[in-house]
Parts: C-alpha cells; sequence; structure tokens
C-alpha cells in the first residue's frame, strides 16, 4: 500500500495547513469526507499521484461543495490522466451544475491528448448540450481532424445550436474545404436569423483568408 | 440613450446581439465572461444585461448571483440567453436573478421586443 512522506511537501504550508498524520490510501480516502476544507484539500494532493485515486476524486467530486477543493481534484484528475479519471471529467458535462460544467469543459481544453480519444463520442452523444461543450472543447484540440469534425456536425448534426457552435469555431478555423458544408447549413436553416447570420461571417471569412 | 451590456464567451454571438440591439437604437458594450462584466458593470451603469450561461472564468449564473450581491442597489434587468433549456437550468436562472430565461436561437425581433419589455419602453 502507499505512503506518504511528510517531508515531500513541495508547496508553502501555514500553521493551519499542514498535515497533522502520516496516512495511507484507505486514510486518504476517508479524509476526503473530513468536515475540514483544508483537509480534503490536502487529501486530494496526497492522493494525486496515487494508483487508483480517480475513482475516489470523482466519487468525491460529485459532491463537493467547496470551490477550492473542487478545483483541486479537477486539477488532480486532470493530471492523473487516466481512463476513471476523463470519464469523471466527462461526466462533470452532464451536471446541472454550470459552475463544474465550466471548470470541467476548462481543465478538459487543458489535456487534448486525453480528450482526443473521446472527441468523436462526445460529438455524438444523445445530449445536445454534451455536443456542444464537445465543439467548445475542439476549440483547443489543435488537432489535424478538427476541421473534419466539425464538417461533420454541421453535415448531420440534426440540433440547431450544436450547429451553430461548430460554425463559429469554424470560422476561425475553416478552411476552403468547409465552404459546401456551411452553404448547405445555411440552406438547411434558412428561416434562422442567427445561422444565417454566423454562417455568413464564416463563408465571408473563410473565402477573404484564401484570397 | 440606454446602455446594454452583452455578456458571451463566443464572438459571432456578441456581434450578433450587438447589430440587432443598436440597430434598435440601444448603446451596447460587450464582455467575454462573468468576471469582465462585473469590472465593466462597477465602472458603468447598464440599463439591461444579456447573459450568457456558459462562460469560461465565471459563468452567467454566478455573475448574476455576484452582481445582484454586490450592490442591491444594482437592479437592472437580466435577460439569459443560452442554449441550456431544461427546466433545472431555468429555475437556476431565475434564482441567481435573471429576469427572463430565454433558450437560443433568439430572432432579432424578440430580442428587441424582451428588451423594451425590461426596459419599460412601449412595444
Amino acid at each position: 500500500m502507499a505512503f506518504i512522506k511528510k517531508t515531500a511537501t513541495p508547496i508553502h504550508c501555514t500553521e493551519h495547513d499542514e498535515r497533522h498524520t502520516e496516512r495511507d490510501f484507505a486514510d486518504l480516502v476517508a479524509e476526503l469526507g473530513a468536515e475540514n476544507e483544508t483537509a480534503r484539500r490536502w487529501a486530494v494532493r496526497d492522493l494525486t499521484p496515487l494508483p487508483d485515486a480517480s475513482q475516489p476524486l470523482v466519487a468525491r467530486l460529485a459532491y463537493e461543495e467547496s470551490a477550492s477543493v473542487r478545483a483541486a481534484i479537477l486539477n488532480a484528475l486532470a493530471q492523473i490522466g487516466d481512463h476513471a479519471a476523463i470519464a469523471g471529467l466527462i461526466h462533470c458535462l452532464r451536471s446541472e451544475d454550470a459552475g463544474l460544467r465550466n471548470e470541467a469543459i476548462e481543465v478538459l481544453k487543458a489535456i487534448p491528448q486525453h480528450v482526443e480519444p473521446v472527441i468523436h463520442t462526445l460529438l455524438n452523444d444523445s445530449d445536445s448540450d454534451v455536443r456542444i461543450f464537445a465543439v467548445n472543447i475542439l476549440e483547443s484540440l489543435r488537432h489535424k481532424d478538427v476541421e473534419k469534425w466539425l464538417i461533420e456536425v454541421i453535415e448531420k448534426d440534426p440540433h440547431i445550436n450544436v450547429c451553430a457552435t461548430a460554425v463559429d469555431l469554424l470560422s476561425e478555423v475553416g478552411t476552403e474545404r468547409a465552404l459546401p458544408a456551411l452553404k448547405q447549413l445555411k440552406i438547411r436553416f434558412e428561416d434562422d436569423p442567427y445561422i444565417c447570420f454566423t454562417t455568413d461571417l464564416a463563408l465571408k471569412r473563410i473565402e477573404d483568408g484564401s484570397q | 440613450m440606454k446602455h446594454i451590456l452583452v455578456i458571451d464567451d463566443a464572438a459571432t454571438v456578441r456581434l450578433y446581439h450587438r447589430g440587432i440591439l443598436e440597430n434598435a437604437g440601444y448603446s451596447v458594450d460587450e464582455a467575454i465572461n462573468g468576471i469582465e462584466a462585473l469590472e465593466k458593470a462597477l465602472v458603468k451603469p447598464y440599463d439591461l444585461f444579456i447573459v450568457d450561461v456558459n462562460m469560461p472564468k465565471l459563468d452567467g449564473y454566478g455573475f448574476l448571483k455576484e452582481f445582484r450581491r454586490q450592490d442591491d442597489a444594482l437592479q437592472s434587468p437580466a435577460i439569459m440567453v443560452t442554449t441550456e433549456a431544461s427546466g433545472s437550468d431555468k429555475q437556476l436562472g431565475y434564482m441567481s436573478g435573471a429576469n427572463l430565461y430565454i433558450t437560443k436561437p433568439i430572432k432579432p425581433n424578440e430580442l428587441v421586443n424582451y428588451a423594451r419589455l425590461l426596459l419599460g419602453e412601449t412595444l
């Protein structure tokens, strides 16, 4: 069982922000439920390098109310980056808590190497909000297929807001390859003023950029 | 002239709302998230806020809660315009201090009519 050395503390500790005991994995998991916020934050920090830390951290995230502890857990999950950690971060996209959703999006944007394998699944999720968040995450992915995925979204996704979000990003990263799909989208949603507005903008930016 | 602050992380959405509201005769400023909106609202009084929900750093709910908490006198109305359509999202919007909660996409005449309604102007 893993063991944490008290001396391995890379950050400054205040009098009230110190470990009181040396703890093993089970102790740290128990400490995630401590009443004291600082104790919970320490538990997150000390759990992070240990094997199998993701699952208890994800479990705690579901009902952690402290913003600082929540941020610590999200950052820990991003740092761990294993299957359970990424699944936990993605699960946050379905949260009723807008703050948690946005924090998860920002964390996922920062770890494109871990998101890349699951992005296609997210873009085809049954929940349109999750698909919108997936498009938001694409913004930072810097992957060679980003444009291709965005084109697929505006060609196939039935939800107007998912398409609108994809067009916004295409206007920044799109090339001439996106022009036919953008023109087709404008026809598909010809009665919607926002789609017409944003599509015209994207078409103009791409066409101007290609000249 | 009435001043409106449009708060959205998507530049295209801000441009769209700005165009509609300026055509209707309003002065419009923009903020890219709740933090920037709070900073702008502290130095300039706005008559109306158009607020997105999902934004980095501080989302729309957080902005409204913080804004309402900072000064009870700052009671300018706010319209949340968002892709979030569930009942719980709307409830959260109203609890945060939104006066209206509208689901995207929004048509230009709808936005102007809602703005006029909340500004107490004749439709």
